[in-house]
């Protein structure tokens, strides 16, 4: 099942949120990624049918994101810390079980296995006001999944989990995008990104930047500035032969690397296997170093100005 | 069959967690007091004659401290927060993405809410009546049970439109009570007409009589029945409103 936004705009009152925002994705996991402010929580909220767009649409499979079919189909973990604080957090997942319609057999067993899922099996009994951040996240998380829906909104999970919740929660999640679910998953942090997805939405000031894959998005900054590492057999020649290149900025030479700063990728490219090949150079190492998700969002986010 | 079992979870939750609020304590103090109240006042009631002490019970208690104070209060405690409550912690969210149409969200509330409420308001009610002795009995009950249910309805209803519309419900309809219902409730001319207990009033001064409650000359009471269609009316008009602004209302201070 796809989640589709078609030409989303949302305004606060004067201000916007969501500014014209397009996109449709399917089974795997894809983050939405961007700074806080960027517009995330309005999408998830949109998504989520919380919200309903000033215009375009918001569809989760055939159905409108606003109606209340629409619910049945996704599992939404918000990024709020309220709970029914005197309910154990297994009453209050069996519970959010039940409002789905369950009978209280189905629900006891929908909640056990999401409890089990988020491994929260042995803890669920204690109050949920005595909990940890990251046992309040994992409880967020297994309400969401009780439903066993089609699309998952998560709207920063990871945020207070320790690094070896992290490793599960990732687990948990790359095991859903296995079963062939959707998974939406919005962070501010890029190591989340490059670590955990397969695709990403990236945000900046109410806008998608971009989306797809990260080499996807990489390979169309065709024209954007580059940092390239290499390394040779004679660092120092082939170092005064790419300065004298007019696709190349800068040469920095340390240890025998050098750090090529290049302005025009698409032309440095071509330019670079001749010179090696008339030259009769010998590279060891090439290596593009500012192809992370930190570097393409810096190139992107200006662009959302 | 799965949307009632869900509806009938949503409203099985809302009377527990309502029930085992801190608002049952706070409600409980007002009618606790208002029975002590009853019982020293006995002393005097008794040594009237009957009809004498019946009258004064229902002007002075049934109307006046009854009908326009802990009535409305009862109604606002519970059904400010029925919505209201889930909306200021934040958790009305949880309950907004499930696949439950908004209106019936709204609708199980109000069913959680009115039978508290109906046990608080009528429940006390009969014990303020046999605490009063001679002065009230099973005949007051009786008496004033018709326009006290509908009131009731009529409070639950308005207060649950109230915090569907407003943020602060609880202060709105705390104002509206003490202004619109306790002030010009009883102002002269038509303008008493914004007030529910007007009608409520009205029902008790024309079903039992003047010979038992006096009404105010200025009061100008509607008929009876007309009343009873009134309350029904608000009733039935609070909540078709209520579940309409609730269906479309986006809830943006929940996250």
């Amino acid at each position: 099942m796809e989640l589709t936004f078609e030409q989303v705009t949302k305004f606060y009152g004067p201000v916007i949120g969501v500014n014209d925002v397009s996109f449709r994705i399917g089974p795997g996991i894809t983050s939405l990624f961007g700074a806080n402010g960027a517009g995330k929580s309005t999408l998830m909220k949109l998504a989520s049918g919380q919200l309903r767009p000033t215009m375009g649409k918001v569809r989760i499979g055939p159905n409108s994101a606003w109606s209340y079919r629409a619910k049945r189909d996704i599992g939404y973990c918000p990024d709020i810390n309220s709970f029914y604080e005197e309910m154990s957090g297994r009453e209050f997942v069996y519970t959010m079980t039940r409002l789905y319609g369950y009978s209280r057999r189905e629900a006891k067993q929908r909640a056990e296995q999401a409890l089990a899922e988020v491994n929260m099996t042995e803890r669920a009994d204690r109050r949920i006001a005595g909990y940890s951040h990251g046992m309040r996240q994992r409880i967020k998380i297994a309400q969401a999944m009780v439903n066993d829906p089609p699309i998952y909104l998560l709207d920063e999970p990871l945020t207070g989990i320790d690094p070896g919740g992290r490793r599960e929660i990732h687990d948990l999640l790359r095991r859903l995008a296995a079963r062939g679910k959707t998974v939406l998953v919005s962070t501010h942090l890029l190591a989340e990104v490059e670590d955990l997805a397969d695709s990403i939405l990236m945000m900046a000031r109410g806008r998608v930047l971009a989306s797809g894959t990260l080499a996807e998005i990489r390979s169309r900054l065709a024209d954007e500035p580059l940092t390239v590492g290499l390394s040779g057999s004679q660092p120092r020649r082939l170092a005064s032969l790419l300065v004298a290149m007019d696709s190349v900025t800068s040469v920095d030479v340390r240890d025998d690397v050098l750090t090529v700063r290049v302005h025009q990728p698409a032309k440095f490219f071509p330019e670079l296997n001749a010179l090696v090949v008339e030259e009769g150079l010998e590279l060891t190492r090439l290596e593009t170093l500012d192809a992370g998700a930190d570097a393409v969002f810096a190139y992107l986010e200006p662009r959302g100005s | 069959m799965r949307l009632f079992r869900a509806w009938i979870t949503l409203v099985w939750l809302s009377f527990r967690r309502l029930f085992w609020s801190l608002n049952t304590f706070m409600v409980l103090f007002p009618l606790a007091g208002a029975a002590l109240f009853i019982v020293r006042w006995r002393r005097w009631l008794d040594d009237m004659p009957a009809m004498d002490a019946f009258s004064r019970f229902s002007e002075v208690f049934v109307v006046q401290v009854f009908t326009l104070f802990l009535l409305p209060i009862c109604a606002l405690a519970y059904a400010t927060s029925s919505i209201g409550g889930d909306r200021e912690d934040r958790t009305l969210l949880f309950l907004l993405v499930r696949p439950i149409p908004r209106w019936l969200i709204l609708l199980a509330k109000w069913a959680a809410t009115l039978p508290i409420v109906l046990t608080m308001v009528i429940g006390s009610f009969y014990l303020y009546c046999h605490l009063a002795g001679h002065a009230g009995g099973d005949g007051a009950f009786r008496l004033y049970l018709a326009p006290i249910f509908l009131m009731t309805v009529a409070y639950v209803s308005l207060f649950h439109l109230f915090a569907v519309m407003f943020r602060h419900a609880t202060i709105t309809a705390l104002v509206y009570a003490l202004f619109m219902e306790a002030l010009l409730g009883n102002m002269p001319g038509v303008i008493k007409r914004v007030a529910i207990s007007f009608y409520g009033r009205s029902i008790m001064y024309r079903h039992v009589g003047d010979r038992f409650l006096e009404e105010p000359a200025v009061f100008e009471s509607l008929p009876a029945a007309t009343s009873a269609w009134a309350l029904v009316a608000i009733t039935v008009g609070g909540l078709l409103l209520g579940t309409l602004i609730f269906s479309r209302r986006e809830y943006r201070d929940l996250a």
